[in-house]
């Protein structure tokens, strides 16, 4: 029986103090004092060196958020982050991590609070590539809302969204299905699926998507199949830049808009099938009816 | 036989506000040697001449007390460790040096392991190079590794000493008389902090809680093995019952010694249990603190970080 606990609101110490140090080699701004302090100090000026002293500071609820709060998913964060720089030397594991939190200042024995399978590394990797998609999608529906670029037609913008997100992945390609095959652990599926889920929901609400039908389902299923095939063939593939693998992709987005069209086609191919079988019978009965008539 | 089953019973009804003072916190100078109220002072002689006389005979007794399930406690406390090459375990009130031989072993094996991998992608190396990549190896087979084993018995670290020479452990292992509530070692210097079966006998545990956060670097672990709180209660008498009749006749007829086990037993009865242990962890500054239960709460292991 295992159990969690988070105690509201206590800073972290010991990382807080490496961070201060470090910080005043770098001279790198903090995220969090940036969006905590109206009054800009002067440049060059080293905001952490007196956290709560005489500085007129607007967070104002009570001392306890001193501006290098950091808490302790964020520590987590930061740690994972860089840890991803020695993957594809020790693999999605828990020496990666352990080194990542070595370059941080802290003890590799902080990788003891992910798991030893580095399923929490791998996951993270794959939700910061999602978010950078995102970034860019939005980027460049911006650019298009001003006029500055074309709108492209749905089919090029998918392949162009698919390879955008699996060109993130050729750093790590060589330790890759190591990570797809952790993924699939049971214990995993659900976050998996999720992150997999919003990635491809985001790619279709960019394409211009505003189906409330049964579409919807359909064009996520088919656009899931598309990308986790390419992926796929991304493992295996050896030629220069991937040139196969997209062409894999532009293939089967062709067949995907093909199966669209011929859907519609037959439809509309059955339904004059059907009108003309209704006027022959027409035409029939009418000719039985003049024959009886005469 | 039965007269202890009603101290124990009727002690353990006691309102918890006097149960909690006397666990080792602030001003109280009473406290609870097993189930005798004494002064800290004497507490701390008495768990001295406890082990004293226990030491030759405590491997044996964990392995006959616990039917050998003791070393799976342990390796899995190793396991949860995790421990890469070159990581510094700091043991406390580790006596007969269990922990830092699993210790040692778990790092040999991660290197080996390393070693091999690093092989296996070298494709193209002559016969000479891989013939020195093993020599350097070699060296440091333990990739800096090291582990200090502290403990405040002296009789304890002797039989450590014995059986580490007896079984072949020298490199990267060294020996430190001291006391839990006052590490003779530097602030942030350990990345592992591990006591197994000795933060009960520990008098003030709040102080050596502090002192582990002391030593540990930024990012470092803290680890703890006790035997705690049983809460299913057809298990928890029979535990109780095999406690009460079963471990101080073993001691008597294994150790000749059955006030030690007495002590032993009744101390399990003593120590907080689970939430309050992780409560106490936390006061001293320790972060995600969580525990696992091992054996239905027999025995837990408390892990926190310095972050």
């Amino acid at each position: 029986v295992r159990c969690q606990h988070y105690p509201p609101l206590r800073a972290l110490q010991a990382s807080a103090a490496l961070r201060r140090a470090s910080d005043e080699h770098k001279k790198e701004p903090l995220t969090s004092s940036s969006q905590q302090h109206f009054d800009s100090p002067p440049a060059g000026h080293q905001p952490e060196q007196e956290p709560q002293g005489p500085r007129p500071s607007y967070t104002g609820q009570g001392g306890q958020e001193s501006e290098d709060y950091e808490s302790e998913e964020q520590l987590q964060h930061r740690i994972l982050t860089a840890a991803l720089e020695f993957v594809p030397e020790h693999g999605w594991t828990a020496e990666a991590i352990a080194e990542g939190a070595k370059t941080l200042g802290l003890s590799v024995a902080a990788a003891g609070m992910f798991h030893s399978d580095g399923s929490e590394l791998i996951l993270h990797f794959v939700s910061e590539c999602n978010t950078k998609l995102t970034k860019l999608l939005e980027k460049e529906q911006k650019l298009v809302q001003l006029g500055e670029a074309e709108k492209k037609p749905v089919d090029e913008f998918l392949r162009h969204a698919v390879e955008a997100r699996l060109r993130m992945l050729i750093p790590y390609i060589e330790k890759w299905p190591q990570a797809l095959s952790v993924l699939l652990l049971p214990r995993n599926i659900p976050s998996s699926l999720n992150l997999l889920t919003s990635m491809i929901d985001d790619i279709w609400h960019y394409a211009g998507d505003q189906s409330t039908d049964f579409n919807w389902y359909t064009r996520r299923a088919v656009l899931t199949g598309i990308y986790n095939t390419t992926e796929l063939v991304m493992m295996q593939d050896s030629s220069p830049d991937f040139e196969d693998t997209w062409r894999f992709l532009e293939n089967r987005v062709a067949d995907a808009m093909t199966m669209s069209n011929t859907a519609s086609q037959v439809q509309s191919t059955g339904e004059a099938v059907v009108q003309g079988l209704m006027g022959a019978a027409v035409t029939v009965s009418n000719a039985e009816t003049s024959r009886a008539v005469r | 036989v039965r007269l202890w089953r009603c101290r124990c019973r009727a002690l353990l009804s006691l309102p918890d506000g006097r149960l909690r003072a006397r666990r080792g916190l602030a001003a109280e100078s009473e406290m609870h040697f097993g189930f005798q109220t004494v002064t800290e002072e004497e507490r701390r002689e008495k768990i001295y001449q406890v082990f004293e006389s226990v030491a030759k005979k405590y491997d044996v007794m964990n392995d006959s007390m616990t039917l050998g399930v003791h070393r799976v406690w342990k390796d899995i406390l190793v396991h949860k460790m995790n421990p890469s090459p070159g990581t510094l375990l700091l043991d406390v009130a580790g006596g007969t040096g269990d922990i830092a031989f699993r210790f040692i072993n778990y790092v040999h094996s991660v290197q080996e392991r390393q070693l091999q991998r690093k092989l296996k992608h070298q494709q193209n190396l002559s016969w000479q190079e891989i013939f020195e990549s093993y020599q350097k190896d070699k060296f440091n087979s333990l990739g800096d590794s090291q582990v200090v084993v502290c403990d405040i018995n002296r009789e304890m670290l002797k039989v450590g000493k014995q059986k580490a020479q007896h079984l072949g452990y020298s490199d990267g292992l060294s020996w430190v008389l001291g006391n839990a509530e006052e590490l003779p070692f530097d602030n942030n210097k350990f990345d592992v902090y591990t006591i197994a079966f000795g933060i009960r006998n520990v008098t003030r545990i709040d102080l050596a809680l502090q002192e582990a956060y002391r030593v540990l670097k930024p990012g470092g672990r803290f680890l703890c093995l006790e035997f705690s709180h049983v809460s299913n209660p057809l298990l928890s008498r029979l535990y109780d019952l095999y406690s009460f009749q079963v471990i101080p006749v073993l001691g008597e007829v294994i150790a000749g010694d059955w006030k030690s086990y007495q002590y032993l037993v009744e101390s399990i009865r003593q120590f907080p249990p689970q939430e309050e242990l992780k409560a106490m962890i936390e006061d001293a500054g320790f972060f995600k603190v969580d525990y696992e239960n091992l054996n239905f709460g027999i025995v837990a292991i408390h892990s926190g970080f310095k972050l």
